[in-house]
């Protein structure tokens, strides 16, 4: 392994560390946003994220402007396709019923919830359940795709991405000045070391761009549940992993920016370029969230859980898992990646997330309404 | 006066603010009246902000306090 792999993985390793701190000490629930809006008609998680995505589509586009960013539109990002709409729903479904959405169980696994590290079970478990449906989703896949080659929405209908851009950009940012003006970004939990929802948004698109920059894709995670899926196998039945396509073919290829070497990778249980840039984040995340939580002495593993709640998290993940695979790509992928650069995969996906989160919502609601909870009646 | 005690820590999210606006749409008067205080156990941190600025929406007032890596809200009495 090259000084380059070394330097690429320590500074993705530290920028997961941030994340993960800064997400723990707000909450920063990106299934909680799309859930609230249906279930509470709460927008109290989505305008951070409406922020965050604005942010980062102008400093993606300065960067790509001034020539820092490496490639443009970002690699790994296809023309539009029907199944993006679809995984986006299933996606959306699965992350409300888990509890958090891909990085939502890392940081919640990393404060120490035993239902985050049973969704996290369950993202590996509707991995390997989408390696043995590959074969057959990959060609009705193609069957959706978009007759277009465009990746971005600038792309498709012919004009620069700088006054798309900008003018998305620009509403977006007028609506968080309207919801400053109405004190909506005014701090009022009261847990101790509670960082601003507004603070941590900022700072997420930030270290998103500092993602790009480093390693030359955005921040993504979900191969590599596949990848963990694909090692268990691994050792547990390894001549039927060794059968199953999605675990031994290398599709993805990426340049580092540092070296310039194209690298190629994928799902399969092997160090290669998808290992590089998610893994540390994925460790990171995990760890960055574990020291905030012991510097406020708020770790604490609680055994004794609801049995319908451990057993709809492990589903919610699965079926997370199954639509990462098949949209493919996860929130984290399409909000923070793709939705800033307009790539039609990820607004599709972002459409699909919603009518997920309802059905999500309709399921959690009456799942956890329907269990009676601790109580003590004192007089 | 009666308190009732719902422990919702290590419970997935939003467990706490479903389960609390349950209680609290169910025994409303009681709450308003000052005959009933709710007590909440809970690890969810975004839940400190979320219920006192529900209950408050309701009239009700909620009170936080941090013990041993866990918070307790106090729900009772009618808000200013």
């Amino acid at each position: 392994m090259g000084l380059s792999v070394w330097v690429v993985m320590s500074g993705l390793t530290l920028i997961g560390v941030v994340a993960g701190f800064l997400m723990h000490r707000s909450d920063f629930c990106m299934a909680g946003a799309f859930r609230d809006l249906f279930l509470f008609r709460s927008y109290r998680l989505i305008r951070p994220i409406v922020l965050l995505v604005c942010l980062s589509a102008l400093l993606f586009e300065l960067c790509r402007l001034t020539g820092i960013l490496p490639i443009y539109p970002f690699p790994w990002f296809n023309p539009p396709a029907g199944i993006n709409l679809f995984g986006g729903m299933v996606f959306g479904l699965g992350m409300v019923m888990a509890g958090g959405c891909v990085v939502g169980v890392l940081y919640k696994m990393g404060a120490g919830s035993l239902l985050a590290l049973v969704a996290f079970l369950g993202l590996l478990a509707g991995s390997a359940l989408y390696a043995e449906i590959h074969n057959w989703w990959v060609p009705l896949s193609r069957l959706t795709v978009f007759p277009t080659r465009a990746v971005t929405l600038p792309q498709w209908i012919g004009g620069s991405p700088t006054v798309l851009v900008f003018v998305c950009a620009a509403i977006g940012g007028f609506f968080c000045w309207r919801w400053k003006r109405d004190g909506h970004w005014t701090n009022r939990n009261p847990a101790e070391g509670f960082i601003p929802l507004w603070f941590t948004a900022i700072g997420l698109a930030l270290l998103s761009v500092l993602t790009v920059l480093l390693c030359g894709v955005p921040m993504g995670v979900t191969t590599s549940y596949a990848k963990g899926a694909a090692l268990l196998e691994s050792w547990l039945v390894p001549e039927h992993q060794a059968t199953l396509t999605y675990f031994t073919a290398t599709p993805l290829q990426s340049v580092l920016p540092l070296d310039g070497i194209l690298r190629s990778g994928g799902s399969g249980p092997h160090f290669d370029v998808v290992a590089i840039v998610q893994v540390p984040l994925i460790l990171g995340i995990i760890c960055g969230s574990w020291l905030s939580a012991q510097l406020l002495n708020e770790f604490k593993i609680v055994w004794k859980v609801p049995f319908n709640q451990v057993a709809m998290v492990f589903t919610g993940g699965v079926i997370m898992a199954l639509g990462s695979r098949m949209s493919p790509g996860c929130n984290i992928w399409h909000l923070w990646g793709g939705l800033p650069l307009l790539t039609m995969q990820s607004l599709l996906f972002v459409i699909g997330l919603l009518p997920g989160a309802w059905l999500g919502g309709k399921i959690l609601q009456h799942v956890l309404l329907s269990a009676a909870p601790l109580k003590r009646l004192n007089s | 006066m009666k308190t009732i005690e719902i422990d919702i820590r290590g419970q997935i999210c939003p467990s706490c603010l479903l389960l609390v606006l349950r209680e609290v749409n169910q025994r409303h008067r009681e709450l308003m009246d000052g005959n009933l205080c709710l007590v909440i156990l809970t690890d969810n941190r975004a839940a400190t902000g979320t219920i006192p600025d529900a209950v408050n929406n309701m009239g009700i007032a909620a009170a936080v306090e941090k013990l041993a890596g866990y918070y307790r809200i106090i729900i009772q009495g009618q808000h200013d």
